[in-house]
């Protein structure tokens, strides 16, 4: 809630300093160094009845914008959960993301509510591990329409709200993420994270509906032209609401990312801009002075809920 | 270098102090007397600080009046002419048969306009190098008028920065930085109320009104014993009276906002007030450009009073409130300011014992609310409140001899967040528990003239902190230095129960060596302990930002400075005024956060706080020109300012967010005709510290950046130069009649950052906002930020009568 609220503000104020001619936000051109490349292992998977994906890949230098990161071959990628339970990822050899894939027989699922996992991946003789424990997650009610009037510099604006309750007892985290037209919307503004029912662990809201910026948070987040916010929602737009249950420190890595992936330049650089830190990763390199990763392993249980909008 | 390079047991240090004021007191002669009295402004009546009072026959006994304009200065029987001077005064001289004490009050008339300043006063007596103060600025209001200005308006801190030793992020950072110390390590006194945000209009302008502020002096080192609480240093802004002879109108219309300011006598010659307003109206033009409520605006009132009950009795009541309202939509509030009151009563217990006591009340708090509709909605505020009392006590034993002496005594509260949130119907309070503490000081400082070089001061004050219940202590688990900790244990106090206590014994010393009588040498140290911490991660400083006590897990930061000076007139008539002074220092327990901190409303704040070493090291060359038709002066400072923290930077020496290597101020004002008049600035420094990527990955889609040496702060932003120009026009000084006008106006154009330099304020990289494909590489970007990105002009127009 605060976040958002010194994100919405900024945002405005962002606008009120261009139209007084303050502030100024220019691309510019900087010489970063080149390193070494360094495993990336981008492993959220869940309990959905479908092909479940780990991303391996190499990282680039800053300003490679011509090429996808180089996939990474050869790996032995493994999940076992704490009943001995283990489940193969395949390397996909066409894939250009670096996809080593686990396929469910009929019915069957990764990730049971309660049970613990453990991601294995061995790479030129180095083994990372991570271990992952998956939560409960409540169902998504309904999804609704929410229309605001256009106020300030904004115009009028259609959003999908949906409605779920978390669970009563503390410490509950999520992750809620939308689909927009079958596309999920993946930008680092549209992060939208729930410790319990509120946006942080000292908000109290435990075993309620998720608070208002959380049921608004799955919804697009595009800018026109000249910077401005587009309305969410188109007549005849669909939405699909998921619902991730993830592990504590998940929660706090997503915060990382967003403070360092989500930034909205011009005048907000004054309040918002935390300085430049590496995200933290849960992957451990057996070997102490091996090789560094970075990345993130988390068993989800998945809830999920969709509607086409028309007004 | 020990962080108990010079480290004393409080009773060792008392022992010898007694043991020097036995001696002094013993070598008083037989016969003497004691002249006193106070120092004020004739057209005004407002009390001079910092004044000189210089005997002829005995040019060593000089003098200067404190805060209060008070003074005091004891010789044998015997004729004496002594004289009564402060710049921009005409001179009073006065033959005094001194045979029994005496109290002799003087006022100085204002130096009019026509004289040549160079004429009338000497000011080799009242020069930097005849004072016994070293890393002090005093800026005087008048000069601060001078200096051309963001949007015309006269801002007391923006004005710090030209300064030798300050420096600041960039523009519309709220606050200062002093000689590599963070902007919650200033303590900011207004009327000695500390000020816990000291802007306006998230960091464009301070809360200061320039027409009511009559002294601005800020100690960047070598504090003196009656100052505690702060490591860095500290602002003091003394407040005008009122003038007590006649009722005087100040004001002044800008872009930005007008001031009105009304002083005048409520009882002649015994009782004067002060009242000074300012609103905003940039809410107005945004609502008429956007015709919603969307808008900021502050306003802020200034008031003083005081009551004269006898020769040897004085009130004061001031006080200060001030709101910046920040309103998103009809539906979304935010508002945030300060208040605060000082009582104080000035007494002349003998005429040589002057006693000042102090009750001063200090609030910020902010508000924040949310209104979707009635089922769901959200109210945040956070405040911390002060009271402290101070009883100040200065005893004039001879000319050569002052000891200085009281208590201070603070009660905190901290509301760090009182949160109300209705979702879908229900309601949920989850506001945090309040803090209390209690800090207390007492201090003793004696100041010493051997012979006619050699000057000493030296002191402590003697600190104590208590956090106290009720409350929650947590006891956090250790992990990896950098990474957030979890509470493992707790434990509950009652109403009282003291929960962490810290105490420092603060020596402070400083001495000083005429070389000539233009040139001294001086040097000083200082310890100073800091017990309140401000919590801020980003750039800037924003209006949410807290104040958290010491705890059982936040310790309190501890800083040395040592300094070294030389200082010293030039030209015939002392028109030129040079200094060289270097500072070294080092401080402890500084706070630094983790990755992703969650500063606001987090009952677990204290797990991700990181603590570490500083230091700070550097040289400021200053050179001013007081007098003459082109007056102004060049400042240049170069220095460095680094943290040692667990977790950050491979644990490792970084530079500070607001490190500046080399830092350059110019300023120069020209006074062409009786009617015109103008002032350049320059400023150049060297780009503050921040850090690149060099690598990037993507975790689900999103593109992070990553640093593979894990640096913090190794790269520079390009350096920042600006130069600022204004122009003042004076308003007729005789009307149509021939006469002299009664009213006294001007006009001011400025023009700020004349060559429209995009300075950066920062550089950011992320990834472009298009929607891509994971088919598609996504494309990096990197953007600098100026908040001030073009050339500024402003008009304002100010008057009096």
């Amino acid at each position: 809630m605060i976040l958002t609220a010194i994100r919405t503000w900024a945002r405005q104020l962002c606008m009120l300093s261009i139209l007084l001619l303050w502030a100024c936000d220019d691309e510019i051109t900087v010489k970063t160094s080149s390193a070494d490349p360094i495993l990336n292992i981008d492993a959220w998977i869940n309990n959905k009845s479908e092909t479940q994906h780990i991303y391996l890949t190499l990282s680039q230098d800053y300003f490679d914008n011509k090429n996808l990161p180089p996939v990474v071959s050869g790996a032995l990628v493994t999940v076992t959960d704490n009943e001995g339970r283990v489940y193969e990822f395949a390397e996909d050899r066409t894939s250009v993301t670096g996809a080593y894939s686990w396929y469910p027989a009929k019915g069957e699922v990764l990730g049971v509510v309660g049970r613990s996992y453990t991601l294995m991946v061995i790479y030129k003789g180095e083994t990372f591990t991570a271990t992952s424990e998956v939560h409960r997650v409540p169902p998504v009610d309904s999804l609704t329409l929410s229309y605001r009037e256009g106020q300030g510099m904004m115009d009028d604006t259609y959003s999908a709200e949906f409605w779920a309750t978390d669970p009563a007892g503390k410490g509950d985290t999520y992750w809620m993420r939308g689909y927009k037209n079958g596309k999920l919307l993946n930008k680092a503004s549209e992060i939208t994270t729930a410790y319990d029912a509120g946006v942080s662990s000292g908000s109290g809201f435990d075993g309620v509906t998720f608070i208002s910026p959380i049921r608004l948070g799955v919804n697009a987040n595009d800018l026109d032209e000249d910077d401005r916010p587009v309305s969410p929602l188109v007549n005849g737009d669909s939405i699909y609401v998921e619902i991730h249950s993830i592990n504590l420190s998940a929660y706090n890595y997503l915060a990382e990312v967003v403070s360092q992936a989500d930034r909205m330049g011009g005048i907000s650089e004054l309040f918002t801009s935390a300085p430049l830190a590496n995200v933290s990763t849960n992957i451990v390199n057996a070997n102490k002075n091996g090789s560094a990763a970075v990345g993130y392993f988390n068993v989800a249980a998945v809830s999920g809920l969709g509607k086409k909008f028309y007004f | 270098m020990s962080k108990y390079f010079i480290s004393f047991s409080p009773g060792a240090y008392c022992g010898i102090f007694l043991l020097v004021l036995a001696a002094a007191a013993t070598a008083m002669g037989q016969n003497k007397f004691t002249i006193s009295g106070t120092m004020k402004d004739k057209s005004n009546g407002e009390t001079l600080i910092g004044a000189s009072i210089y005997v002829k026959q005995s040019p060593s006994s000089g003098a200067v009046t404190n805060a209060y304009g008070f003074y005091s200065i004891t010789l044998p029987q015997g004729l004496y002419t002594i004289e009564y001077s402060y710049i921009g005064y005409e001179k009073i001289v006065k033959d005094i048969d001194l045979d029994g004490n005496a109290t002799v009050n003087v006022e100085l008339p204002v130096l009019s306009r026509v004289l040549d300043e160079v004429k009338i006063v000497d000011e080799s007596r009242i020069s930097t190098s005849r004072n016994f103060e070293m890393s002090v600025n005093k800026l005087d209001i008048k000069t601060i008028q001078k200096l051309p200005a963001l949007m015309g308006e006269v801002d007391i801190v923006k004005s710090l920065q030209f300064l030798p030793g300050v420096s600041q992020v960039g523009e519309g950072s709220s606050g200062f930085n002093v000689r590599g110390g963070s902007v919650g390590q200033n303590l900011v006194l207004l009327d000695e109320a500390p000020v816990y945000n000291s802007s306006h209009m998230l960091g464009f302008f301070s809360v200061f009104n320039p027409d009511a502020v009559k002294d601005v002096k800020l100690y960047k080192g070598a504090i003196p014993a009656e100052y505690g609480g702060r490591i860095s240093s500290v602002l003091d802004v003394r407040l005008k009276e009122g003038n007590n002879k006649k009722t005087e109108v100040d004001g002044g219309v800008g872009f930005i906002f007008s001031r009105l300011a009304v002083q005048g006598p409520l009882v002649k010659d015994k009782s004067s007030y002060l009242i000074a307003v300012r609103r905003s109206y940039i809410d107005g033009l945004s609502t008429l450009l956007t015709s919603n409520n969307f808008g900021l605006n502050f306003y802020d009132i200034t008031l003083k009073t005081n009551y004269t009950l006898n020769q040897k009795n004085r009130l004061y009541l001031s006080g200060f409130f001030g709101r910046d309202n920040f309103g998103l939509s009809d539906d979304a509030k935010f508002n945030w300011g300060n208040k605060s009151g000082t009582l104080r009563w000035n007494t002349v217990l003998s005429s040589k014992l002057f006693a000042n006591v102090s009750a001063v009340f200090s609030n910020y708090n902010y508000n924040l609310g949310f209104n979707q509709d009635e089922n769901n909605k959200y109210s945040w505020s956070s405040a911390i409140s002060n009271y402290v009392v101070k009883p100040d006590f200065s005893y004039f034993i001879n000319s050569n001899s002052e000891v200085k002496f009281g208590l201070e005594s603070s009660y905190y509260q901290f509301n760090p967040s009182k949160t109300v949130g209705t979702t879908n119907g229900e309601t949920v309070d989850s506001s945090q528990p309040k803090k209390y503490a209690l800090e207390m000081a007492g201090y003793i400082s004696h100041r010493l003239k051997v012979g006619s070089k050699l000057e000493f001061q030296y002191g402590i004050r003697f600190s104590y902190f208590n956090y106290l219940g009720p409350g929650t202590a947590y006891i956090y688990n250790d992990t990896i230095a950098g990474r957030k900790r979890t509470a493992i244990a707790q434990r509950q106090y009652k109403s009282g129960q003291s929960i962490a206590s810290y105490s420092n014994p603060e020596p402070r010393m400083s001495a000083k060596y005429q070389i000539t009588d233009q040139a001294s040498i001086k040097a000083s140290f200082s310890r100073t302990a800091q017990y309140v911490h401000f919590i801020s991660n980003t750039s800037a400083s924003n209006p949410l930002n807290i104040w958290t006590p010491s705890t059982n897990n936040i310790k309190p930061a501890v800083g040395n400075q040592y300094t070294l000076g030389y200082f010293t007139d030039l030209g015939q008539h002392a028109e030129y005024e040079f200094s060289a002074e270097t500072f070294y220092r080092t401080t402890t327990n500084e706070i630094d956060y983790i990755n992703g901190a969650e500063l606001l409303n987090n009952d677990r704040l204290e797990g991700d706080l990181l603590s570490g070493n500083g230091r700070a090291y550097g040289l400021e060359l200053y050179l001013q020109k007081k007098k003459g038709v082109i007056t102004g002066w060049v400042s240049y400072t170069l220095s460095r300012s680094e943290l040692k923290v667990d977790g950050i930077n491979n644990g490792k020496w970084y530079p500070t967010r607001f490190d500046q290597t080399h830092n350059l101020k110019v300023i120069a004002s020209y006074t062409i005709n009786q009617k015109w008049s103008t002032t350049a600035d320059f400023a150049f420094t060297t780009g503050t510290p921040t850090t690149y990527p060099n690598q990037r990955y993507l975790s689900q889609g999103i593109l992070i950046p990553y640093n593979t040496t894990n640096a913090r702060n190794d790269a520079r932003l390009t350096p920042y130069h600006r130069l600022d120009l204004s122009l003042r026009m004076e308003g007729k000084t005789i009307n149509k009649k021939g006469l002299a006008r009664k009213n006294h106006d001007f006009w001011v154009f400025s023009i700020y950052n004349t060559y429209g330099r995009k300075n950066a304020f920062s550089t950011y990289f992320s990834q472009s906002t298009d929607r891509v494909t994971s088919y598609q590489p996504i494309q990096t970007q990197a953007h600098r930020v100026s908040i001030i990105g073009s050339m500024v002009p402003s008009v304002s127009y100010n008057f009096k009568f």
